[in-house]
């Protein structure tokens, strides 16, 4: 293992260019709350890699999106552990981000100059409540058909505006083809880049600032 | 304070540690639990819809606001509850701020949680 290691340092140079982050300083008195932040990241890295391995099958279309999530789960080889390890990444990681709010909140680590991660943080949770709401449609069952008719027709309780807002959300007056579509590309395109794109802001500011100390 | 340790090998080897435990836990419940195929779309026959868990409290709450009053509900709660949210590292300002600030997480956490409850009665 050790020749290995020097092998790829060798050539890579990994460890001079790593070093500072490597050999930085953790405070060791940090409890295992400290750790629903991570999970809830792991969570996210497994939601990415099964979601890849679902898009290779999925068909976002009216006709073809059902079948192709019955074959997927009847047919395909493994896919339905796959589909299975997407939708509880989904929960799992929904519950580790609630119990890292609350950690964070517990420790007072929303003071400033962590006042801005915080509000990236709760960016991150919106964004990630309508992953959740556009992933729940993709199967194109009854389930999911009513639960997005009901879901976006609250946009259109809004005064004089309202019908537009749920137009948009729907690409149309009705829940169709269209939406589903629209639903597809939020979920694996828009939401995700977002939601990485906070995330590294997110980290990066904890690298900047240092893990907070309960006071 | 105790002394610090490094990130390598200390604290990576914690880290690695949690993540396996994370993903055992994720595949023994994708194992024993898989997600089931629902029902074609079939516009002739009736269907309760029903969201995903997070969202049952919106859900549940969405029923007590009828007719014009449905605004409330479906749009001032949420955009409140999230900017409540967002602003908490503001309401925790001054000598009892740290009061206000519990007060508002306790009540949104709460608001989650009862009607999460009272949507599953």
């Amino acid at each position: 293992m050790e020749k290995v290691l020097d092998w790829l340092d060798y050539r890579f140079g990994l460890k001079r260019s790593h070093y500072r982050f490597l050999q930085r300083r953790v405070p060791s008195d940090l409890g295992y709350t400290y750790c629903f932040g991570g999970m809830a990241f792991t969570y996210f890295l497994m939601l990415a890699c099964s979601g890849l391995l679902l898009s290779l099958y999925y068909v976002p279309s009216e006709k073809e999106a059902f079948r192709s999530v019955v074959m997927i789960t009847d047919e395909v080889t493994l896919g339905w552990v796959i589909r299975g390890l997407h939708k509880w990444a989904a929960t799992l990681f929904i519950i580790s981000t609630i119990l890292h709010t609350i950690r964070v909140f517990v420790s007072k680590a929303y003071h400033p100059p962590r006042d801005l991660n915080w509000m990236v943080g709760v960016m991150t949770f919106v964004l990630v409540m309508f992953s959740g709401f556009t992933g729940y449609l993709l199967p194109w069952d009854q389930k999911a058909y009513w639960a997005t008719e009901v879901g976006t027709a609250m946009a259109r309780s809004v005064p004089f505006i309202g019908d537009n807002i749920m137009n948009v959300f729907r690409g149309g007056p009705e829940v169709s083809g269209a939406t589903l579509v629209r639903f597809y590309s939020l979920h694996i395109l828009y939401l995700p880049l977002s939601i990485a794109v906070l995330l590294w802001t997110h980290f990066h500011m904890v690298k900047r600032q240092g893990i907070s100390r309960n006071l | 304070m105790k002394h610090d340790k490094r990130f390598y090998p200390d604290y990576l080897s914690e880290i690695l540690a949690t993540i396996f435990i994370c993903f055992e836990l994720l595949v023994i419940l994708a194992l024993l639990y898989t997600p089931s195929i629902g029902r074609q779309i079939d516009f002739l026959k009736p269907f309760q819809p029903r969201p995903e868990w997070y969202f049952l409290w919106l859900f549940e709450l969405i029923g007590y606001f009828p007719g014009n009053t449905a605004v409330i509900g479906t749009v001032i709660i949420p955009i409140v509850y999230v900017f409540l949210l967002l602003f908490i590292p503001y309401i925790d300002k001054g000598e009892k701020g740290r009061l206000k600030a519990a007060l508002v997480g306790i009540a949104l956490l709460l608001t989650f949680a009862i009607f999460t409850l009272l949507s599953l009665l």
